[in-house]
């Protein structure tokens, strides 16, 4: 089956201008006469996206993470290299993409801030050419899975950040689009806006079969809706596989925490930190590879009693912190 | 105001300095006045010599209407649009930590709008003579000009006090800007901006007579007509009469604002 | 024929959303429609004023500078209804609100134009009405020209306002300039043309069509005339077409990315 996005080699690079130093003269002639110099964005990216696939895309900032998802959409040009979307060239068949795409930008609206979602949504119908019986069905079932309900009805300035968002998603999803692109769509959101944004990604894309490519700084979002990830930085591939694949061959660490009857727990062993401390509370990482997990525990059952034990993988933050600062070292992996 | 100390000039001052700095930066708006300058002498030269055609007696010196007209567009365009500001701090709440700080707001209003025009009116006012003078090849009397500057910052001062009154009114009004186009509109006829008033059927010279605009506008611009039917003296007494009632004004409704205060935001 | 209809629809669509947004503020949409009616007529004080002393400017009489000001007020007010965006090009173009429209499957310039809808605008249009009536140039017969002549105008409202404001995409933070120039435009069109001399008046029929907003669609108004009328249609058209094909290109350019200074 073809697959919904396919890169090979993309290449995109920015002209800057890099103003001359100097005088009044060289200044003037740099108005004139500009020096430029091609700052290479996205470059020779190469990968593809099956059906379905639901795709955390990240990086540090000035990745590249932008203008890859803008060449997606079909809203830059390529210098180089190929991209296919669902089949059709964004650059050339932008039209043709559009109705099968939706996109929900984090920090942009697409609702109009003095009405109801309702009216959005019906401009939308207009927007991508839905039948009106469709049309009046697809808002039915978009109001009763995203429990928009009474949120139609109220003009979006009322809403909160958590509710504008459910509606932003059920906009994009209005034209029952094959692929939805969302960059930062939790930002801003409290704790539970976020989980339900997440549950809601998940639940449509799995029912739908809905390609999702999502970027985001919030590590939670990945792990939530994605189930694979690719990191670029400074535009160019530097990971591609599965979450669990990320953790397991990137980082050996483990976080352990433990409850013991002794106040603190000191355990002088290599490759064991201790991250946090409290009465009776131990929080230590762990580097898997120096010193086994099994010595540890041992190590820590004969200097006290303990009451309580957590295992768990160290934060993908630091799993992901940890791949860019390689990056920077020139360990490309 | 007669008890204002040599610190409390200091202090108000101040906010002058910020408003002549700020206005530096705002330098886009100023290129385009000086632009329009050019486009509006230009036009009513033009103008001016087609009604001096008609055998019209007060155009029969096209050349003086011209500067009258550069003289009223420099009051109108030096006095900075503070209502603005003042009812955005109004209505975001931010007027609080204003009142809480030991310098009066009216009178800080007034020293940063007095701030943006030590700013404007020297480079519009060069502007604005330039280009009477490019399209007209004539200058009044140097003794003329020399009489009407000061009337003209009299008359820009009380212009500024005119747009703090308008900004006050944002303690009850939501949005104060359809006040400030209904004034500026009635001064642009009864302050006489593009005719003289004397143009006027009478019954609009009486009505005129009964506001404010034309000491602001037309009576110090007609100075620059040299036609010596302005009387100095006594422009100076209206222009303080009316300074005095702008400033109770002024004062009246701050006081009644500050009695009734309910603060925004929240 | 399909996509077409779909188009119309849509913009119809667009039309009806902007009216039930600028609704929603109910009493601004009021107060910005009277005071913009309002303005025009004080402005239009000085002509009244000016032509109780003097009956005849160069030919013009005060009913001509009314057809002027009710056709520049009319096609301006229809404008800033209809295409409201275009005002607000400069700041979609700057602030990628352009981004959002290429991901849909709709013109981008007219998705653009009818982004917003300035309620001032039905003042302008009711006024610019007035004004041709109070000039006794209204009539059934003469509907047809005044329409024509109204329309017309607008649209080369429109075509100034989108290569203005369309420069954003070639020199960036345009809006200071673009609204002089604007501004520029209108302030000519409301002047009787005869006032111009030569090198000016070719360039308000050229590079800063005024000539075009005010002068040719009244005359077409107060005396048509088959040739006024063609040279009328035929100059808005072109320079609409001229206007579509500088957003056109400043798109592709805007695809190319090379306004951008930084990327992430």
């Amino acid at each position: 089956m073809q697959p919904a996005v396919e890169l090979r080699e993309l290449c995109k690079s920015f002209r800057v201008r890099r103003p001359r130093a100097g005088g009044l003269g060289r200044r003037l002639s740099s108005l004139f006469a500009p020096r430029t110099e091609a700052v290479p964005a996205v470059d020779r990216l190469s990968f593809s996206i099956a059906a379905g696939e639901r795709v955390a895309f990240i990086g540090p900032n000035g990745a590249g993470k932008s203008t890859t998802l803008k060449l997606l959409a079909g809203i830059l040009q390529p210098d180089a290299g190929e991209v296919r979307v669902l089949g059709f060239v964004p650059s050339r068949q932008r039209t043709e993409l559009a109705f099968q795409i939706g996109t929900v930008f984090g920090q942009r609206s697409q609702l109009w801030y003095q009405l109801p979602p309702r009216d959005t949504f019906d401009l939308l119908g207009r927007v991508y050419d839905i039948e009106r019986r469709e049309h009046a069905r697809r808002i039915e079932t978009l109001t009763s899975v995203f429990a928009l309900g009474s949120l139609m009805n109220t003009p979006v300035r009322h809403l909160s950040l958590g509710e504008r968002m459910r509606c932003e998603i059920a906009a994009s999803l209005l034209h029952s689009p094959r692929m939805l692109f969302l960059d930062e769509p939790t930002i801003g959101l409290d704790v539970s806006a976020k989980a339900a944004i997440r549950e809601l990604l998940l639940a449509e894309s799995e029912r739908e079969g809905r390609t999702l490519l999502l970027t985001s700084h919030d590590t939670g979002d990945m792990e939530s809706v994605c189930e694979r990830v690719i990191v670029i930085h400074q535009g160019r591939l530097l990971w591609d596989d599965s979450i669990g694949a990320l953790r397991k061959s990137f980082l050996t660490a483990k976080r352990v925490t433990f409850w013991s009857e002794a106040e603190r727990l000191e355990l002088m062993l290599p490759g064991v930190r201790v991250v946090a401390s409290g009465t009776h509370r131990t929080e230590l990482e762990i580097a898997s590879d120096v010193t086994p997990l099994g010595q540890v525990v041992d190590a820590a059952l004969r200097q006290s009693s303990i009451k309580d034990m957590v295992i768990e993988d160290a934060p993908l933050d630091e799993v992901i912190r940890a791949l860019y600062a390689h990056a920077e070292r020139g360990c490309v992996t | 105001m007669c008890h204002m100390t040599l610190s409390d000039v200091a202090k108000h001052a101040a906010y002058a300095r910020i408003a002549i700095a700020q206005g530096r930066r705002e330098r886009g708006e100023l290129y385009g006045r000086m632009v329009f300058f050019v486009v509006i002498l230009g036009v009513f030269s033009s103008l001016w010599r087609a009604v001096g055609e008609t055998g019209l007696a007060i155009a029969a010196d096209p050349k003086a209407l011209v500067w009258y007209l550069a003289a009223t567009e420099w009051i109108l365009l030096s006095a900075p649009q503070i209502h603005i500001e003042i009812q955005e701090t109004i209505r975001r709440g931010d007027v609080v930590y204003r009142l809480g700080q030991p310098a009066s707001f009216v009178m800080a209003e007034f020293a940063a709008g007095m701030g943006a025009v030590a700013l404007r009116m020297p480079v519009l006012g060069a502007m604005a003579f330039a280009c009477a003078f490019g399209f007209t090849r004539w200058t009044p009397p140097l003794a003329t000009i020399a009489l009407f500057i000061p009337f003209a910052v009299a008359a820009v001062a009380m212009l500024v006090a005119l747009h703090l009154w308008i900004g006050m009114l944002a303690f009850w009004m939501q949005d104060v800007a359809p006040v400030f186009w209904l004034t500026q509109k009635l001064m642009f006829i009864f302050g006489g901006l593009m005719l003289p008033l004397t143009l006027y059927p009478a019954f609009m010279q009486r009505a005129a007579a009964l506001t404010p605009f034309p000491v602001m506008l037309f009576t110090p611009a007609s100075l620059m007509r040299g036609t010596g039917a302005v009387r100095p003296l006594i422009l100076a007494r209206d222009l303080v009469l009316w300074g005095a009632a702008m400033t109770a004004a002024v004062q009246w409704t701050y006081r009644r604002a500050m009695a009734g205060l309910t603060v925004n935001g929240g | 024929m399909i996509r077409l209809a779909n188009t119309l629809g849509f913009a119809r669509a667009l039309v009806a959303t902007n009216i039930k947004a600028s609704l929603a503020l109910r009493g601004a949409f009021v107060v910005q429609a009277l005071f913009m009616a309002l303005n025009n007529v004080t402005f239009f004080v000085f002509w009244w004023v000016l032509m109780q002393r003097t009956p005849s400017l160069r030919g013009w009489r005060l009913a001509d500078i009314q057809v002027l000001f009710g056709v520049v007020a009319a096609g301006y007010g229809l404008t800033v209804t209809l295409a409201g965006g275009v005002r607000y090009l400069g700041q979609a173009i700057e602030e990628g609100v352009l981004d959002t429209l290429l991901t849909q499957p709709r013109p981008v310039l007219l998705h653009a134009l009818g982004l917003r809808l300035q309620p001032s605008g039905f003042g302008d249009m009711l006024s610019g009405l007035l004004f041709i009536a109070w000039s006794g140039q209204l009539s059934w017969r003469t509907a047809p020209a005044v329409v024509l002549a109204v329309v017309a105008s607008a649209l080369v409202i429109v075509a100034c306002g989108i290569v203005f404001f369309g420069l954003a995409f070639w020199l960036g933070r345009v809006d200071t300039a673009a609204r002089q120039l604007w501004e520029l435009l209108l302030t000519f069109s409301l002047y009787p043309e005869p006032l111009f001399g030569g090198a000016l008046r070719f360039a308000l029929f050229t590079v800063l069509p005024a000539g075009f907003v005010g002068y040719l669609p009244a005359r077409v108004i107060r005396s048509p005339s088959l040739p006024d009328m063609l040279m009328l249609v035929v100059g808005a058209l072109l320079y609409l077409v001229f206007a579509v094909q500088v957003f056109q290109a400043g798109l592709r350019r805007y695809a190319s990315g090379s306004r951008f200074t930084t990327f992430g």
